[in-house]
């Protein structure tokens, strides 16, 4: 029998502003002053935003603010990257909605998946950056080869068949998984180049799961598991070579990269390469050798105290000279070389923080079982310390993405940087500086807010499932 | 029946082969690593002084005492023919005054918005909200320039774009000018050394530390109310009025007038756009990373001391200034001060506006053809001592903490 809650009396909107805005004489005085406060604001950026507000310096630089001084004709690339991207996006949150519903019929619990609608209101202030943009292209009297509204569309509709992910069976949930990494990589190739050199990253990748698939248990020498594993490895990494080899194609190299497109990749490259390092730092700072935890602790250390600015500068003026003579970097490699450094202290501390708080028990316990130290920080630490840091981890990158405007300053046309071109322009040399900056911001706040409400609810789930 | 200890049979514990005897293995391995590390570094070294000998760069550090043959933006003082060292030695006083003045609106600031955020007016809670999501989320070098470029100098926003003047009271005296891109206001101006002023306010500042001490001391004794502010502050003032009169007035007060252009600002303490630029859009910045914290803290001092305040019926107001915000300060105070530090970094982010401090002025020592490498391990050196001294602070914080808290 089910019984229902009474329903909770009636508020009216008179209740309402009485309870919330003059409950007691202070909070009726701040009331009173605030809201002719607040409307004279917004009256005043309202005007600003429709009428007085030079839009101009936006709308006709709008692709420049997205790509910046990327080639014209190749621009198919970055679309063809976005698609991708979407569709990865797409099957990895499917792939993990699936796999949230696998671990509730374990325990017994009923679960809900949420829709494509759910995603996107909980990403609103993405959509409404897009929103704007589609708002500025529309009304652009420069004249588009592509339809902005096409490509938006498309990217939702590749969205929408990756997460079509979630219906592969259960055994192969992990090809789901291994979909995304692959499409990533991919999409990020698809601008750079699918050239000789580039096969590294599915290299690792497929390598991976070459390791983990090959089935050796019914072998009892340990010598011949690893020689097998070490040959299935081998023929990927092989096999993966051979076609890049065949295939290629070279692309545009980061060093033309620009706007919006070189800010999330610059912070995605150099996270993506700082986690190895930070993780490899945290472990020795967590060491018991005292060679290593000194190292790792000045490297850490040093890094945090300084500014990012000046190791930047230190990388534009120095990382050359680092290097035998007649080396030459580009500035965007010297960059993120430095991102990757700066943010592998950081990465450092976090996982430092996730392996301080994991229980001793678990290594105990580990012990218990006659492992070894590697398999225990393998098998029990690792997996445990890196699921709770996630959050941290992307509050890491959010900072690295806001930090990535600071290669304005040293001369790269960031998302940023590419105010310096527009402000160069003979219609907007002096003027409508106010413009730009905030587009710039509202750019970099749609972003940077969307990740920061997935860190938090990541975080609430972590907290729930704990 | 007895049961016989059995004398544990000493067996000769055979040692495993030196290659997997861990003892070896880890004395081994950390000679490695240390080889590995410092070969790496060797090899760096050995590669940035070849390269900068093949460009006939210089690798002393003597350049620091070559002429700087550059002005200071805003600084009449200095000397262009002074050294190099001069010129860092103006860098760190200016990014000290800039973090100084940053921190001290970031904490008020992010207290106002913190427990703002935590208000029971709808309103108040609404707004404080929007400005922490709103800054939270934004870089600061963005907010920087935007007040730089668009508040203070040029654009849409020219606030100050003619010149106020704001009178002290019943005097011709000015308080305030306010001018295109830089305020004035009342100023000290040197005549004599004030090295002995300044070591006289030191002791002055031992002795109300002292003071301070004694008068917490009776208050936890005796119960009598410490006033130890008060102390503290009168002993400071008392110290540098007798130090004053005692040397003979070494210094005087220096007003602000604005010239008959009206475009120069003479005497007094000039403030220049880049100064306030870095200050507020960092005060802004910082505040709402501060706001957070404290309202954290707030939330996490347990829910009954509420209670117990309210039981021996203090005032809203008493509830929080002698029950809750004491317990959350302990609280806030660790990562507040990590956000000091961040906020002394990003100082350095006023080199987008030209502000003259530590790093913007390396950055055109170099660009002038200073050596690269010494000037930013100069620059880096600084910032380390800054973040060290803090971080010294902290570790001292955390274990006071921890032996108040139990």
């Amino acid at each position: 029998m089910t019984t229902t809650a009474p329903a909770p009396p009636q508020q009216t909107p008179v209740d309402w502003v009485r309870k919330n805005l003059f409950k007691n004489w202070w909070s009726g005085l701040i009331s009173v002053i605030l809201v002719p406060l607040i409307g004279y604001m917004a009256y005043r950026s309202l005007r600003f935003f429709f009428v007085t507000g030079q839009w101009d310096a936006v709308r006709v630089n709008l692709k420049l603010f997205m790509k910046g001084t990327f080639p014209n004709m190749q621009i198919w690339r970055l679309i063809a990257q976005m698609m991708i991207f979407a569709l990865a996006f797409g099957i990895g949150v499917g792939t993990n909605s699936a796999a949230s519903q696998d671990r509730a019929e374990d325990a017994g619990l009923g679960y809900e998946r949420g829709s494509i609608l759910q995603t996107l209101a909980r990403m609103w202030s993405l959509v409404a950056f897009i929103s704007l943009l589609l708002f500025f292209a529309t009304t652009d009297d420069v004249g588009n080869f592509i339809n902005p509204f096409l490509v938006v569309g498309g990217a939702l509709v590749m969205a929408a068949i990756g997460y079509q992910a979630h219906r592969f069976p259960r055994r192969i949930r992990n090809v789901g998984w291994l979909l995304t990494a692959t499409f990533l990589v991919i999409g990020f190739q698809v601008v750079s180049g699918f050239d000789a050199g580039g096969w590294v990253p599915l290299a690792i990748i497929f390598g991976g799961v070459a390791y983990g698939a090959v089935p050796v248990e019914r072998f009892d020498s340990a010598w011949l598991r690893f020689a097998l594993r070490l040959i299935a490895i081998a023929v990927v990494v092989l096999i993966v070579q051979a076609v890049y080899r065949a295939v290629d194609s070279p692309g545009i190299g980061w060093d033309k990269w620009s706007g919006l497109h070189l800010t999330l990749m610059v912070s995605a490259i150099a996270i993506v390469l700082a986690f190895p390092l930070g993780l490899l730092l945290a472990l020795a700072r967590r060491s018991t050798l005292p060679a290593l935890r000194i190292m790792a602790t000045v490297y850490i250390e040093v890094i945090r105290g300084v500014p990012l600015i000046t190791l930047l500068f230190m990388g534009q003026f120095i990382l050359g000279f680092l290097l035998p003579g007649g080396t030459v970097l580009s500035a965007i490699t010297r960059a993120i070389a430095v991102m990757t450094l700066f943010s592998a202290a950081y990465i450092a501390e976090i996982v430092r923080g996730g392996l301080q708080a994991l229980d001793k028990g678990q290594n105990e316990a580990g012990q218990a079982l006659g492992m070894a130290p590697p398999p225990i920080m393998r098998r029990i630490i690792l997996p445990q310390a890196l699921t709770a840091v996630i959050p941290a981890m992307v509050g890491q990158f959010i900072s690295l993405f806001k930090d990535s405007s600071l290669l304005s300053i040293i001369a790269i046309l960031e998302f940023l940087g590419v105010r310096k071109i527009i402000h160069a322009q003979a219609d907007f040399r002096s003027v409508a500086f106010a413009e730009t900056l905030i587009f710039v911001a509202i750019g970099y706040w749609a972003f940077a807010f969307a990740m920061s409400r997935e860190s938090q609810r990541l975080e609430r789930r972590l907290r729930v499932t704990r | 029946m007895t049961t016989e200890t059995q004398e544990p049979q000493r067996r000769e514990v055979a040692r495993p082969p030196f290659y997997r005897d861990v003892r070896v293995i880890r004395v081994v391995g950390q000679i490695l690593a240390v080889l590995a590390v410092v070969g790496i570094g060797f090899w760096l070294a050995r590669n940035l002084i070849s390269n900068m000998n093949r460009l006939g760069i210089s690798t002393s550090f003597d350049f620091l005492f070559g002429p700087t043959n550059t002005a200071i933006p805003y600084n009449d003082e200095f000397n262009p023919r002074s050294p190099i060292w001069q010129m860092v030695r103006v860098g760190v006083k200016n990014t000290f005054l800039a973090a100084f003045f940053g921190i001290i609106l970031a904490s008020v600031m992010g207290l106002v918005v913190g427990i703002s955020r935590l208000s029971e007016n709808w309103l108040v809670a609404r707004l404080a909200t929007f400005y922490v999501e709103f800054f939270r989320n934004i870089p600061p070098l963005v907010i920087i320039i935007f007040f730089g470029a668009a508040v203070f100098t040029n654009g849409p926003f020219p606030i100050f774009s003619e010149s106020w003047e704001i009178n002290f009271p019943a005097t011709d005296n000015n308080l305030l000018i306010i001018n295109n891109d830089k305020w004035g206001i009342p100023g000290f101006t040197q005549i004599d050394d004030l090295l002995l002023f300044y070591i006289i306010l030191g002791i002055g500042f031992v002795v109300g530390i002292l003071a301070w001490r004694w008068r917490t001391r009776v208050f936890e004794q005796t119960g009598q109310p410490h006033h130890r502010v008060l102390w503290f502050i009168g002993i400071i003032v008392g110290f540098a009025i007798v130090a004053f009169f005692a040397l003979g007035q070494p210094f005087h007060m220096s007003w602000p007038v604005i010239s008959e252009n009206r475009r120069r600002i003479d005497g007094g303490f000039i403030v220049n756009w880049g100064f306030m630029s870095v200050t507020i859009a960092l005060g802004l910045y910082t505040a709402s990373h501060i706001g957070e914290i404290i309202r954290g803290s707030i939330l996490a001092v347990p829910y009954g001391q509420s209670e117990a305040a309210n039981a021996v019926a203090l005032s809203a107001s008493q509830r929080y200034r002698y029950v809750v915000l004491p317990q959350a300060m302990r609280i806030a105070l660790p990562p507040t001060l990590n956000q000091y530090l961040n906020l002394v970094k990003n100082t350095s982010l006023g080199t987008a506006v030209g502000y003259a401090e530590l790093t913007a002025l390396t950055k055109t020592s170099v660009g002038n053809g200073r050596p690269a490498f010494q000037s930013f391990i100069i620059v880096m050196g600084v910032y380390l001592v800054f973040s060290l001294t803090i971080s010294l602070v902290l570790n001292f914080v955390n274990r006071r903490m921890q032996l108040v808290s139990r």
